[in-house]
């Protein structure tokens, strides 16, 4: 069987700026593309996105020829396989449980919603990616971690040092300069939470890590702390900010999902219509084929949920925003093994609780200029300034 | 071997047999069955492989543990009396026979 077809046409920028028509393309021309600009098989349908995901025995989280080792300073639970990255994934999963996110999480959201949304200022333009979307993603994860005292802004910049880091494919050492110095701050930090929640019942995942009976190793405390932190935020952030400029751009959905109450449907929409995380990578632990091309062993695809999301296979018109569309499923949160631990917190947080607080309190929110809104993001994608009149 | 029969929303059902060790969601999953969707692949971490077990078996497969239980509160459709993961039964030849209920919607 042949290799698959190479794309020497596209370009990392392209990507970064707009990759969907590149997606619709290769969609219907080359599912199976080897694209050198991203040194990945890019996998574009949702069949095969998804029978990848499912079947970890043949394809390895483990993809060794990432900066993402070094930027974390940690071989981390993403990528690994099998009885350890379970043990690790374990170790948190207490904190998120259905719960423990009823009683403790959701309830301190919900207080921190009605606060943030206080302080927006009543007049004038104001960009929701600095003044909410960002800062509110970071207070919550902050105190489901079991970090209250570290500041919204230090867990963005944490945050964004790591997924820096972790792209840092150029290996800039001042890249990684910036998320070295952010692992002292972060170390010093979970140190100093970790002496307050030894011997507590508190339900943070720092507590419920340490006083485990058999706990994981200090080292991947440290490491299941800092992928939370690398992707807790950015992914409600995004996940907000999206789904917002669904609806306000569709007037008429909106009027039909305030009347009905569907806000948990309009949160899928805005996720499967632009998924935060649009692509992981998995790495053939064997010979393999797919649609009758060679995949060598070692080879690392990329599964683009991005596109998946928008396969003419699953759905109809996918490339648009419609909150009244019937629930079609989505990979936005990945499937298998490493499917998203904070699933049903960021379903309940902006979908449950943000998206009708946010338009009940500011019934006439309207977007300065949908121009206005700038896209960005090949790894992980979302509206990177937001202004609204809110108002 | 045991034979479990899959019952849609709709009224088909489907029948396959099973080797021990597996589990609901496994044998739904390996026979195609859309109506699993199974997104965490049997971690119980998504509720996507609700099932609701006929009444006649409820008491052989056994009721939810809490973390289940819990989990099944998220599920599209209602859990009912009988709920449970598919992921969490695993297919014993005591469940020869076994009937289970698909749901209307798993997302």
């Amino acid at each position: 069987m042949p290799l698959p077809p190479e794309n020497n046409e596209i370009t990392l920028a392209d990507l970064i700026d707009d990759p969907y028509p590149i997606y619709k393309n290769l969609r219907a021309n080359t599912p199976v593309a080897s694209v050198p600009a991203a040194n990945r098989i890019l996998l574009t349908k949702a069949n095969d996105t998804r029978a990848v995901k499912d079947n970890p025995s043949l394809w390895s989280s483990n993809d060794p020829n990432t900066p993402m080792k070094r930027a974390f300073q940690a071989h981390t639970l993403m990528r690994k396989d099998g009885e350890e990255h379970r043990r690790e994934r374990e170790a948190m999963m207490p904190t998120f449980s259905p719960r423990n996110l009823k009683t403790k999480w959701a309830p301190a959201y919900e207080n921190y919603v009605l606060e943030y949304l206080d302080r927006l200022p009543k007049t004038g333009v104001v960009d929701l990616f600095p003044a909410l979307a960002g800062p509110i993603s970071a207070r919550i994860l902050a105190d489901v971690l079991g970090l209250p005292d570290a500041t919204d802004a230090e867990m963005q910049h944490w945050s964004q040092a790591l997924i820096d880091g972790a792209g840092n494919f150029g290996w800039d050492p001042k890249i990684f300069e910036v998320v070295d110095s952010a692992h002292e701050a972060m170390n010093a930090t979970i140190e100093r939470n970790a002496k307050r929640l030894r011997d507590t019942q508190d339900q943070s995942a720092l507590a419920v890590m340490i006083n485990a009976d058999d706990p994981i190793e200090w080292s991947q405390i440290l490491a299941n702390l800092k992928i939370a932190i690398g992707g807790g935020i950015n992914e409600p952030r995004d996940a907000l900010l999206t789904v917002l400029f669904g609806l306000l751009t569709n007037p008429q959905q909106l009027e039909e999902v305030k009347a009905t109450g569907i806000w948990g449907a309009a949160f899928e929409e805005g996720i499967r219509w632009v998924a935060p995380i649009q692509v992981s990578s998995r790495v053939a632990r064997e010979d393999t084929q797919i649609r009758g091309f060679d995949i060598p062993k070692d080879s690392i695809v990329m599964t683009v949920q991005a596109s998946a999301n928008h396969d003419e296979d699953v759905i109809e018109n996918g490339h648009l925003y419609n909150a009244l569309r019937e629930t079609v499923p989505h990979q936005s949160f990945g499937s298998g093994p490493h499917h998203c631990m904070g699933t049903h917190l960021a379903r309940r947080m902006v979908g449950k609780i943000m998206l009708p607080m946010i338009f009940d309190r500011f019934p006439n929110m309207q977007l300065a200029d949908p121009e206005d809104v700038v896209w960005r993001g090949f790894g992980f994608r979302g509206p990177i300034t937001f202004p609204v009149r809110l108002n | 071997m045991a034979k479990v029969t899959f019952i849609s929303a709709d009224g088909t059902s489907q029948t396959h047999d099973a080797k021990e060790g597996l589990s609901a969601m496994e044998l739904a999953r390996n026979n195609g069955i859309a109506d699993i969707v199974a997104e965490c692949g049997g971690a119980m971490a998504c509720a996507t492989c609700h099932v609701i077990v006929d009444e006649a078996w409820a008491e052989k497969v056994g009721a939810a543990s809490e973390g289940e239980a819990d989990m099944l509160e998220f599920a599209s459709s209602e859990a009912q009396p009988t709920s449970r993961l598919s992921c969490q039964i695993p297919i014993t030849e005591a469940l020869d026979g076994l009937i289970l209920h698909l749901p209307e919607t798993q997302v």
